[in-house]
């Protein structure tokens, strides 16, 4: 009963804090997007979820931003609204290192909604060589001091934009999908040790809901997929992996319904079942390892990277994997009594 | 287990298949009109479409010759082998011979193919021991399911659809590793982890199989 309970507690949390914080202040883009150096230039950032408007004691702070060393700050900062701000920089003669051309990053530092920053948002070209010593503007306002927004939000990321809330919804499919097909193989060990009807019920309830929620965590990455890769299917090697765990289960089902005794086919199943799982399941975390893929953490880590997973995204995503397995298991411990129901008003039992 | 059993059975498999010579040539012939189908209907395959269109042919060509294994004799008479040797050993037996089986198949069907379709393969060495990798764990994988599907009233449409989702992410594999075969010599290529992968899963399948024979062949 307490498991029960807990599921639906945290499901309505993750449900509730996975819409409902907003994401944190972010820089969608700049222009112009490239600039030539000695330039005066006036260059407008593009913010979202921002609000450069209201008014705030401490000033709005604005760099172009090359590294830990090299930094650009603006001379004036205007906003025109919430979202749209101008900022006003006297580009430096010269660029470090005398590269023909540097990607900045752009920075916003607000008082209270803390800095963001826009990864290579314009290119500075060098105009003409020159061999000058480096202009002092680029040492001469460091960045320092930058806010951290307070309160709960959840990272910005370009591309993503509110669709990383999906996180909380997508992800924990394909754990709760191991865990039921997991329980599922367990379920099948132990009626092979000992056949009793209500362990093959137990065995194929949780396969039958792993492939449920097999099918949300494919459907729900597909809409994800439309989003931010542009198509809801390119042969990424966790989208094959998933349709291959889900074949295999279908396949199970059809060798339960090819045999007229229920005692044979629980056990070929079960057989089956254990075989599947072990020539699946190592595979089924190597190969992503081996393979290029679009889904977040590089070649050689599926899992997700630390940048990937903030500490707030953290407090909503772990209660999340725990609500969605104890609810697959709430609903596979359903279907089983159902079964055993339906199987006794039959008279198979 | 009584492995001295082993060798008897794999020479009676052996004597099986050479007496009932037509479903070794069936096979055979299956093969060879692949091969000329795809000859048909393809001009000339690059060396991507060459390693799907080879290991399509070899895939379909090993799940003909194995699906027969234990519904070649009569269930009587496999019952009568049960009592004769420790049916472990029997399965065991079925492994071999259908690794070797589809060994000499596969290698019928590079030979075919490259006849046919200028073969893109540049390392030999490592093209040959990812087609004996393939035959073993195709063996391993659709022996085992058939001796399953045996039971069911429609077996050989049953090996199909269990099997190839099984078989799929060890395909991938082998896809990946005679692909790097092509690559000319004297590149640098890291094979190991992908020969590491499929020799580990194969042998928790060859112990899978031990484990769980014994629940299938008893009525």
């Amino acid at each position: 009963m307490w498991w029960k309970i807990t599921s639906v507690v945290l499901l309505v949390y993750t449900i509730i804090a996975g819409f409902l914080v907003p994401l944190k202040s972010g820089i969608e883009r700049v222009e112009p997007q490239a600039a030539q150096t000695g330039e005066q230039t006036t260059i407008r950032f593009f913010g979202y979820n921002t609000f450069f408007a209201r008014p705030s004691d401490e000033p709005l702070r604005v760099w172009l931003y090359y590294n830990d060393q090299y930094a650009l700050y603006a001379k004036t900062v205007r906003p025109l609204n919430d979202t749209i701000l101008e900022a006003t920089f006297s580009l430096p003669v010269n660029l470090p290192d005398g590269k023909p051309f540097v990607l900045l990053n752009a920075l916003v530092d607000h008082p209270t909604a803390g800095a963001s920053l826009l990864p290579a948002a314009l290119t500075l070209r060098q105009a003409d060589t020159l061999s000058a010593p480096l202009d002092p503007a680029w040492t001469q306002t460091p960045v320092e001091q930058l806010h951290v927004q307070k309160g709960f939000s959840f990272p910005y990321q370009n591309i993503l934009y509110e669709t990383i809330r999906n996180t909380y919804f997508h992800v924990p499919m394909w754990f709760v999908l191991l865990f039921l097909f997991a329980a599922s193989v367990w379920y099948s060990v132990k009626y092979l040790r000992r056949p009793e009807p209500d362990l093959d019920r137990y065995a194929a309830a949780y396969a039958e809901v792993g492939i449920l929620f097999g099918l949300l965590g494919l459907v729900s990455g597909m809409v994800w997929a439309n989003y931010t890769w542009g198509r809801p299917w390119s042969n990424d090697i966790k989208q094959l992996m998933t349709a291959v765990a889900l074949l295999v289960y279908m396949a199970y089902f059809i060798l339960r319904g090819s045999f007229s005794d229920p005692e044979k086919s629980a056990r070929l199943a079960a057989v089956y079942n254990i075989f599947a799982f072990a020539s699946l399941i190592p595979l089924l975390y190597i190969l992503p390892r081996m393979f290029d893929s679009l889904h977040p953490g590089a070649t050689g880590n599926p899992a997700f990277g630390t940048q990937d997973l903030d500490n707030t995204m953290r407090a909503v995503f772990y209660p999340a994997i725990i609500g969605w397995t104890l609810l697959g298991f709430w609903i596979a411990d359903l279907r089983t009594r159902y079964q055993r129901l339906h199987d006794r008003a039959m008279g198979v039992d | 287990m009584n492995w001295r059993s082993l060798l008897p059975l794999l020479h009676k498999e052996m004597v099986l298949e050479w007496r009932q010579r037509y479903a070794l040539s069936g096979i055979v012939l299956y093969v060879v009109s692949m091969v000329f189908v795809v000859y048909v209907a393809s001009v000339k395959p690059t060396p991507p479409m060459w390693n799907t269109l080879f290991w399509l042919i070899v895939l379909f060509a090993s799940i003909n010759a194995v699906v027969k294994s234990f519904v070649r004799e009569s269930g009587a008479r496999q019952l009568y082998y049960y009592q004769l040797a420790d049916p472990a050993a029997l399965v065991l037996a079925k492994v071999l011979y259908n690794a070797l089986l589809l060994l000499v198949l596969s290698g019928l069907a590079s030979v075919a193919f490259a006849l046919v379709a200028d073969s893109p393969v540049q390392r030999w060495p490592l093209f040959l021991g990812t087609l004996a990798l393939g035959s073993a764990s195709f063996s391993i994988a659709f022996t085992f399911i058939s001796a399953i599907a045996a039971k069911a009233d429609h077996g050989a449409t049953l090996v199909a659809i269990l099997s190839f989702p099984v078989v799929l992410p060890m395909l991938l594999t082998l896809l990946r590793l005679s692909a790097a075969s092509f690559a000319p010599e004297g590149m640098p290529l890291d094979t190991w982890a992908d020969v590491r992968n499929l020799l580990a899963v194969d042998a928790i399948l060859i112990a899978l199989v031990f484990v769980l024979f014994p629940y299938i062949w008893r009525d």
